[in-house]
């Protein structure tokens, strides 16, 4: 999907999904080398009093929308000027299924500027905010 | 806890002794130098990467985009960039050139602002105190790879 003439305002465009269980955290965590215990402890945070339990590293839950953005650009990698503006709204827990939400906002000279959401499998909004996507 | 095997032989570090939680707020003011770090790509963590996250590149041109948080997050923690009890409120992302498997990235982070919000409920006054961090990311040949502002959230105990 790289052709952006045909795409209008008010278009939904193409999702990704990531399912969060606590051995994706931990081998995140191995990766990016992040041991906060708030992510990788679950004695710890069994009786947290916020969370009850582990949550997933905020890095976690931008990943769907990363990964959409490549999938609408055509490209593995977004095209230079491309930005995410976004805020951490609820926090990903073991367990949770999170994927994007893309709707174009307006039609730019040079892209399209969305609104973009990451919600849980209820439709709860995780993260929230607005892309700008370049087009290639 | 999990046994850590983060492969610490990856990354460098540098910076000033005085890390941020060093300071008072009054002093953290734009452009102080939260230092940096270097990170190694190697295809090995590239292949882990995309397959835990189910990104079909598996870095034959690029990295997996959800990489650009990996070669900063250790860092951040090193550097103490992570202030305890700071909540991360949000990110702003922009991508300039694609990482490589062989980059060497260079992270270097600074105080971009900071605000005082104040709020008033109830005839009581709140006020609540933001930092904003830049994590500057730049390949071996001085390209730049993304910058991400950091927005957090201070404690309220902080001075």
């Amino acid at each position: 999907m790289a052709d952006f003439s045909s795409i209008n305002v008010g278009d939904v465009l193409p999702s990704k999904s990531l399912s969060v269980d606590q051995d994706l955290i931990n081998e995140y965590a191995q990766i990016c080398g992040d041991y906060n215990t708030l992510h990788v402890d679950v004695e710890a945070m069994k009786d947290h009093p916020l969370f009850g339990g582990t949550i997933a590293h905020g890095t976690i839950n931008v990943e769907p929308v990363l990964q959409a953005i490549c999938d609408v650009q055509g490209t593995q990698w977004p095209v230079a000027g491309t930005t995410v503006d976004l805020q951490f709204r609820a926090p990903v827990k073991p367990g949770m299924t999170i994927s994007s939400s893309l709707t174009v906002k307006e039609k730019l000279d040079d892209g399209l500027l969305c609104d973009m959401q990451i919600n849980d499998q209820d439709g709860k909004p995780c993260v929230k905010g607005t892309v700008k996507i370049v087009a290639p | 806890m999990i046994e850590q095997n983060f492969n610490t032989d990856l990354i460098t570090n540098f910076g000033p002794d005085k890390m941020l939680p060093d300071l008072a707020f009054a002093e953290m003011e734009p452009g102080w130098d939260c230092g940096g770090g270097t990170y190694k790509i190697t295809k090995e963590e590239v292949e882990k990467f995309a397959k835990l996250m189910g990104d079909p590149n598996t870095g034959e041109k690029t990295v997996p985009v959800g990489m650009i948080y990996i070669y900063g997050l250790r860092i951040c923690w090193d550097r103490k960039v992570f202030i305890d009890q700071a909540v991360r409120a949000g990110d702003k992302i922009t991508f300039y050139n694609p990482a490589k498997i062989g980059d060497t990235v260079t992270t270097k982070l600074s105080i971009s602002d900071k605000k005082e919000v104040t709020k008033e409920k109830d005839g009581k006054v709140k006020v609540t105190k933001f930092l904003y961090i830049n994590m500057e990311s730049l390949n071996q040949d001085g390209d730049k790879i993304t910058d991400i502002l950091m927005s957090f959230m201070l404690p309220k105990t902080m001075k």
